[in-house]
């Protein structure tokens, strides 16, 4: 079963002024179910540009992109957002986490128009922070915890919805080498649930890990 | 330079009106674009930008729309408050009568607030789906209600711009000096008549509503409009005013009978036009006609609740009919 299927994909930022910049040159990509696909290249080629357009944050300028048999490409903005809370979870570089509230708060966010009980969310929170090993930091708020750890937070809460496909964008580029063994660590971890996972990263680790379906490489916008 | 144009509240209701009718003159421009090239089946960069067009029309439609909403209470308000300066207007009566422009403009203004709502509907029922299904019909709807919007716009400017300060008006005094009031009751009804009307297309259209039969529901509801606008001016109304010489359905907007005309027109014409709006949605887009009958039904209650309680407070404390 493909997970992501993109076909003839362009994305031109700037379109019809004099900065126009094609980030995406014709891109055809097929992700089949329970792969890890690591997409790498250097910064500026077009990995998290990719990555953002079959998260449905971005729109193609032209082109296909099915994922789960969802025709994200045409997704007005109202259905992008129910598609990304049910299907997908993201892991930024950054994190994207809120510094003042705590980690048990970040990572039941997206359960809040879930529509499910308390009790329900509490359990799915759980599960989540005790997969990703921050169980034990709960109550803490993010902005006194490490990197390793912020980290670990924002897999807990790309987790809590049980999200088939999992995108991660340069998830290691603010971790040393001991929190990024722990990463790719739960990252089997993950891929044993049953999970498909897309990586944009330029570290070459992520290149010779066994766990590893295929690295496609990315130059200028295109696959290599 | 006519005097109206400097007051306050022609001066805010103009404004509005040009900002607005300026986004939606460019959002017509843009709606052109869209359906001149629309295709869901394409996948190309010309359709990926109509797509975002789309959305931008549509929030800049929904907003202004809104604010149309709000512009019709506040007309009315305006107008009202105008009496003030025009001799022989003792209420927006007098106003609105006060050249050609205003009885046109202000039957227009409702139309255009009918046909809003339903394009409100018609864009909620899209943006449910994922492949907008009904975009084309409701550009289509607002191409249609721009035209009448173009033409509302240049009455506005018209009206405002014709109202002579120095010529009396005739207002409702005339409707004073006829003992009875009753002589503009349309098809030759007398008072009694047209109050048993009342009820009884009341009754009919509940009936109508609560057993689902939308064509009826829509046109015993225009009937019962028709029928409760002259019920509220020649019957209810003197109840309001406690006069039964008192013929006029702008004074009781007035801060001395504590606003109840927003509240009895309101409460006619959002019912009305929710039994227009629902029926023509469950008619054409088989929408569910049946989780609204209850608020539906509230409403026109409401509405004959209020003008019957006048009747019989009046008759309570003075133990005769007017």
């Amino acid at each position: 079963m493909n997970v992501i299927t993109i076909e003839n994909m362009h994305k031109i930022y700037h379109e019809n002024s004099t900065e126009e910049f094609e980030v995406l040159k014709n891109i055809n990509l097929v992700v089949k179910k329970n792969e890890m696909v690591i997409v790498s290249g250097v910064s500026g080629s077009g990995k998290s540009t990719l990555l953002s357009l079959v998260a449905a944050l971005e729109k193609p300028s032209s082109g296909k992109i099915i994922v789960l048999e969802e025709l994200v490409s045409k997704l007005p903005d109202i259905h992008a957002s129910k598609y990304r809370a049910k299907h997908i979870g993201i892991i930024f570089q950054n994190f994207n986490l809120l510094e003042s509230l705590s980690v048990e708060t970040n990572v039941m966010a997206p359960l809040i128009h879930s529509g499910l009980t308390f009790s329900q969310i509490e359990e799915k929170v759980q599960y989540s922070m005790k997969l990703a090993s921050i169980e034990h930091k709960a109550t803490q708020e993010i902005r006194l915890l490490s990197g390793g750890e912020k980290q670990r937070c924002a897999i807990a809460r790309a987790l809590v919805h049980n999200p088939e496909l999992i995108l991660c964008d340069e998830p290691t580029a603010n971790l040393d080498k001991e929190n990024t063994l722990k990463f790719i660590s739960l990252l089997e971890t993950l891929q044993e649930l049953g999970k498909t996972i897309v990586i944009a990263t330029h570290d070459p680790l992520f290149d010779t890990l066994t766990c590893v379906s295929r690295v496609i490489k990315m130059e200028n916008g295109r696959i290599l | 330079m006519n005097e109206i144009l400097f007051s306050n509240e022609v001066i805010v209701y103009l404004l509005s009106e040009t900002i607005i009718y300026g986004l939606l003159f460019l959002s017509f421009i843009v709606s052109l674009g869209i359906l001149k090239s629309w295709n869901y089946e394409n996948f190309n960069q010309k359709q990926f930008i109509l797509e975002n067009r789309s959305y931008l029309v549509e929030s800049i439609l929904f907003f202004t729309l809104i604010l149309k909403v709000f512009l019709l209470p506040y007309f009315v308000y305006t107008i009202d408050n105008l009496s003030l300066l025009i001799p022989g207007a003792m209420c927006g009566a007098g106003v609105i009568e006060a050249n050609s422009y205003g009885n046109p403009l202000l039957i227009l203004k409702m139309i255009i607030l009918f046909l809003s709502g339903l394009w409100f509907s018609i864009n909620r029922l899209d943006l449910q789906k994922k492949s907008y299904p009904y975009l084309t019909i409701k550009l289509w709807l607002f191409v249609a209600i721009f035209f009448l919007l173009s033409i509302e716009y240049s009455l506005d400017i018209a009206y405002f711009t014709h109202i002579a300060t120095e010529t009396p008006v005739t207002c409702c005094s005339v409707l004073f000096s006829q003992v009875g009031g009753a002589n503009g009751l349309p098809l030759g009804l007398t008072l009694a008549k047209l109050v048993w009307l009342f009820y009884l297309v009341y009754i009919l259209l509940m009936l109508s509503i609560f057993l689902e039969k939308i064509l009826l529901s829509v046109f015993t509801s225009a009937l019962f409009a028709f029928i409760a606008y002259y019920a509220v001016v020649y019957f209810f109304g003197t109840y309001v005013y406690q006069l039964p010489t008192h013929n006029c359905p702008f004074c009781m907007l007035q801060s001395y009978y504590y606003y109840v005309g927003y509240l009895i027109w309101g409460l006619l014409f959002f019912s009305v036009y929710l039994i227009f709006n629902y029926g023509v949605m469950s008619y054409f887009f088989k929408t569910n006609f049946q989780k609204n009958k209850a608020m539906i039904l509230s409403l026109l209650t409401a509405f004959v609740f209020v003008c019957s309680a006048y009747v019989i407070l009046y008759y309570v404390r003075n133990g005769v009919f007017l």
